[in-house]
């Protein structure tokens, strides 16, 4: 059971030496995208295993990340614990949230739950618009008009750097915990959700529970993830969160390939990077929603298993031509 | 013994089985009828896939109210016209799906799917993914999903579908093999009159969601009635 | 009595919604909030409209929609900043969501005709991030527009209420195309053959129904129907290329009150969701947040729809 694979080996290789270069080799503008990519790597990657092992799609990720980002900051104002607990307790508040929205929709066709999570996500941003994040202020909302309050980044990744190197460890252990499940009974009860669900309750399997169980999962990592952007910006801000952003993020999580860890940090890299180059290119940002409607078209058409798919057919091609 | 008593199953103005009562004692039995008969709906009522009035029994003990996949852990396996197994799971995992829910230790369920494979002949490809298999052998692992964790009621629906002559003969041995391997009662659906003459020793004929013949296979086969159903000949009033 | 259950259990939140946030306020008041929820509730409605015969009859959720009315407004909006005649801007508008409708109905998805309806309902989301893409490029987002009609400024009087004209229109236009659309679907038999291809699509394929001929009348009136309400809602609410792209999303709550199928509960479920929502202004804790109404009417429809629901049998792989 805890072999590794070809995979995960190369996924290792890569992330130790990311650990390594990366924040050697880039200066401050690019360290905080590349801190904020990191935070989207871990949600994309809960929202592709979702759709690659379960067929189930979730517009509303993003939103999430912003009610796990919610609770930290909150958490952070409101008492003195350290980063971490309130991290994790963003991750668990996200998780029951999570649930109670998609419960709805988990006995029926998968369609609902897209819908469902789509109207979340839209709920969400009017949500987050109205009341904002917490700073620091009083009240329930904690928001006050002025500078904010300071954040307490974990003891052990103070500095930017440290923090990006806090981030990545936090992906790869998102990853671990997936590919765990996948090698335990949840990842068999979710592949014969996948094949149908006779299948499913000819095997045993209590769909909605593994359904319930998945979609938890995804949210938990959602809110681990806000909890960690807003630990990389100090604060977060309505116009991170809203409906189109986690379109857009599970739109590039199939254009990555929601297969693979590739194809999650190629999501995030997508979402956060290319956008950042463009305007450091002079192109206008507007574009970077038609690349990526046009990619996940193709993607969706062509090449069902995304970029990371393509990336490791040549792959494959090539090891083994040597 | 597996007891149906009066089941009957509606689809809006369809009555799809019309109180279908039989008691099946014997190691493998068959169920037969021409096509819209309502043999997989009996399957699927047994499966819990269908609401239907009336009772499911098995050694007296009531199943009709559990749950579909409850039924699975109690003991009830299933195989269907289009193989159901997952091509992401190799053919172990395939057969840890419902190891997973059953009751016994780490070693026993080990030995229970080491059993399974060898019984199949699929041993020495336990490790290969699904996705790779040919149909013989994806119904192989069919089969062997149904020789796993202690079952008491095992169906087959068409389980000749698709094979050649040669692999539907072998198939036919190995669900011969299965009561002896496992101790359950089995259930077969098939058209293939040959291989259910061979591995049936008592045969339920349905027509137009109706019963119209119980028994011993060859006595069954040969009954007027059962002719007429299949050929569509007038029937005989004898 | 059961299929009019559902109806008096929306008259039922309207009922109660009224008396818990507008009791104690003159009716005068209240019923202008009444009316102009009714006026942006059947905008939903008739977008969930589009969006149920769509489906019905082609198996995409085409969320896509708004996207699609939102260039169609903007248009409509540039033409009339130019000076062109109001019928003309309207026309255009109009031919501009049903010809992208058209397009991605006989481009795209038939390469898609086979797959699962959540991959086409991704789909539509990868044209409408494509739209929106050139919608807010062509026309920035940082820039107030107002996009408005003649008839904004004239009222009429309605039961001692003072109606604006544009919301007796939307009103009336919403049920009269939805008439229309139930009249098409019951006695024509273009009507009947959407209604067969909406039951079982290959079958009808057997009996000789022109599918594809079928399916682009369907991808052309739902593209009308999204050029229609783009319009209104870019007169109505805000002309911003996102805000009414993303209005899909109450009319994909209207579309599940009828349970992606029912007309009727569509447009009954649209309007109290508008008219709650409009109500919820009178709460001081609530207002702020009153656009998520929808959503939770959904939700509550959604829960009563599952009960007991056994998933067994969706039409397999």
């Amino acid at each position: 059971m805890l072999a590794i694979t070809r995979s995960g080996l190369a996924g290792t290789v890569f992330f130790l030496i990311a650990l390594l270069a990366l924040p050697a080799l880039a200066d401050g503008q690019w360290i905080k995208i590349f801190i904020s990519t990191g935070c989207f790597v871990i949600a994309a990657s809960g929202v592709a295993f979702m759709y690659s092992r379960l067929g189930m799609v979730s517009l509303g990720q993003v939103a999430l990340m912003g009610v796990g980002g919610w609770v930290t900051l909150r958490m952070n104002h409101a008492f003195n614990l350290p980063f971490e607990i309130n991290v994790a307790v963003a991750g668990a508040v996200t998780l029951v949230f999570g649930w109670l929205l998609a419960l709805p929709a988990l006995r029926m066709r998968g369609l609902y739950l897209a819908l469902i999570t789509l109207m979340a996500a839209g709920g969400l941003e009017v949500i987050f618009s109205t009341f904002r994040f917490p700073n620091g202020g009083p009240g329930f909302w904690g928001v006050m008009p002025s500078v904010a309050a300071p954040f307490r980044r974990p003891w052990i990744a103070q500095s930017d750097t440290a923090y990006l190197r806090y981030i990545m460890a936090a992906a790869f252990f998102g990853f671990v915990l997936i590919e765990l499940h996948r090698r335990m009974a949840p990842g068999r009860a979710w592949a014969m959700i996948r094949r149908s669900e006779a299948a499913a309750l000819a095997s045993g399997v209590n769909v909605v529970y593994y359904k319930a169980w998945a979609f938890g999962l995804s949210g938990f990592l959602a809110g681990v993830a806000g909890g960690l952007l807003a630990g990389g910006l100090g604060l977060l801000d309505a116009a991170t969160f809203r409906a189109s952003e986690s379109i857009m993020l599970f739109a590039l999580s199939v254009v990555g390939g929601a297969r693979f860890w590739l194809g999650a940090v190629i999501a995030g890299v997508l979402y956060r990077v290319m956008p950042a180059l463009f305007s450091n290119w002079g192109i206008n940002s507007d574009l970077t929603l038609v690349i990526f409607g046009a990619a996940l078209l193709h993607a969706i058409m062509t090449a069902p298993d995304g970029l990371s798919g393509q990336i490791l057919q040549a792959f494959g091609k090539v090891t083994r031509r040597a | 013994m597996i007891e149906l008593v009066d089941l009957t199953v509606t689809f809006g103005g369809v009555t799809a089985l019309d109180n279908v009562s039989a008691v099946f004692t014997k190691p493998v039995n068959g169920i037969i009828g021409p096509n819209g008969a309502g043999k997989t709906t009996t399957m699927n009522v047994i499966s819990g896939f269908l609401k239907c009035s009336g009772h499911i029994r098995y050694n007296d003990e009531e199943i009709g109210r559990l749950p579909a996949y409850k039924r699975t852990r109690w003991g009830l396996r299933r195989s269907f016209q289009r193989e159901q197994i997952a091509d992401d799971l190799s053919i172990l995992d395939n057969l840890k799906v419902i190891l997973d829910v059953t009751p016994g230790g780490r070693a026993q369920k080990a030995a229970d799917a080491e059993q399974a494979l060898e019984a199949t002949g699929l041993a020495p490809r336990a490790h290969t993914m699904a996705g790779e298999l040919n149909t013989f052998e994806r119904r192989l692992v069919d089969v062997a999903r149904c020789l796993v964790g202690k079952p008491k009621i095992v169906m087959f629906d068409e389980p000749g579908g698709g094979l050649s002559r040669e692999e539907a003969a072998r198939l036919g041995d190995l669900i011969l093999k299965v009561p002896e391997i496992t101790g359950a009662t089995t259930l077969v659906i098939d058209h293939d009159v040959d291989l259910i003459s061979r591995i049936c020793a008592e045969t339920l004929v349905l027509d137009f969601g109706k019963r119209i013949a119980f028994g011993e296979t060859a006595a069954v086969l040969g009954d007027p009635k059962v002719k007429a159903a299949y050929l569509g000949v007038e029937e005989v009033d004898s | 009595m059961r299929p009019v259950l559902p109806y008096l259990g929306y008259a039922l939140i309207v009922v109660a919604a009224y008396i818990f946030l507008a009791a104690g306020k003159p009716t005068l008041v209240s019923g202008l909030f009444v009316v102009s929820g009714l006026a942006v509730g059947s905008l939903y409605a008739l977008g969930g409209i589009g969006l149920v015969v769509l489906y019905r009859a082609t198996g995409v959720l085409n969320l896509a929609s708004g996207a699609v009315g939102a260039v169609g407004v903007m248009l409509a909006w540039e033409l009339q900043q130019r000076g062109w005649p109001q019928a003309i801007s309207w026309a255009a508008a109009l031919a501009t969501a049903m010809a992208l409708s058209l397009l991605y109905g006989r481009l795209i998805a038939p390469g898609l005709a086979w797959r699962d309806p959540i991959v086409k309902a991704v789909a539509t989301l990868g044209f409408a991030l494509i739209i929106l893409g050139v919608t807010t490029f062509l026309w920035r987002t940082d820039v107030v527009r107002k996009f408005t009609l003649p008839t904004d400024n004239q009222a009429m009087m309605l039961l001692g209420l003072r109606v604006t004209l544009t919301r007796f229109i939307v009103v009336f236009a919403t049920v009269s195309i939805v008439a229309g659309i139930w009249f098409y679907l019951a006695r024509t038999r273009t009507g009947l053959q959407m209604r067969s291809l909406a039951n079982d699509r290959d079958l009808s394929a057997l009996i000789g129904v022109r599918i594809l001929r079928v399916e682009s009348i369907a991808w052309a009136i739902a593209g009308a129907i999204a050029g229609f309400t783009g319009l209104m809602f870019g007169d109505l609410l805000r002309l911003e290329p996102f805000v009414i792209t993303f209005m899909v999303i109450p009319c994909v709550a209207a579309a599940i009150c009828g349970r992606l199928e029912n007309l009727g509960l569509v447009l009954v479920g649209g309007l109290t969701m508008g008219v709650v929502e409009s109500l919820l202004t009178f709460s001081p804790t609530l207002k702020n947040i009153r656009p998520i109404a929808p959503f939770f009417i959904a939700a509550a429809v959604l829960i009563v729809m599952q009960r007991g629901h056994q998933l067994v049998f969706a039409r397999d792989e």
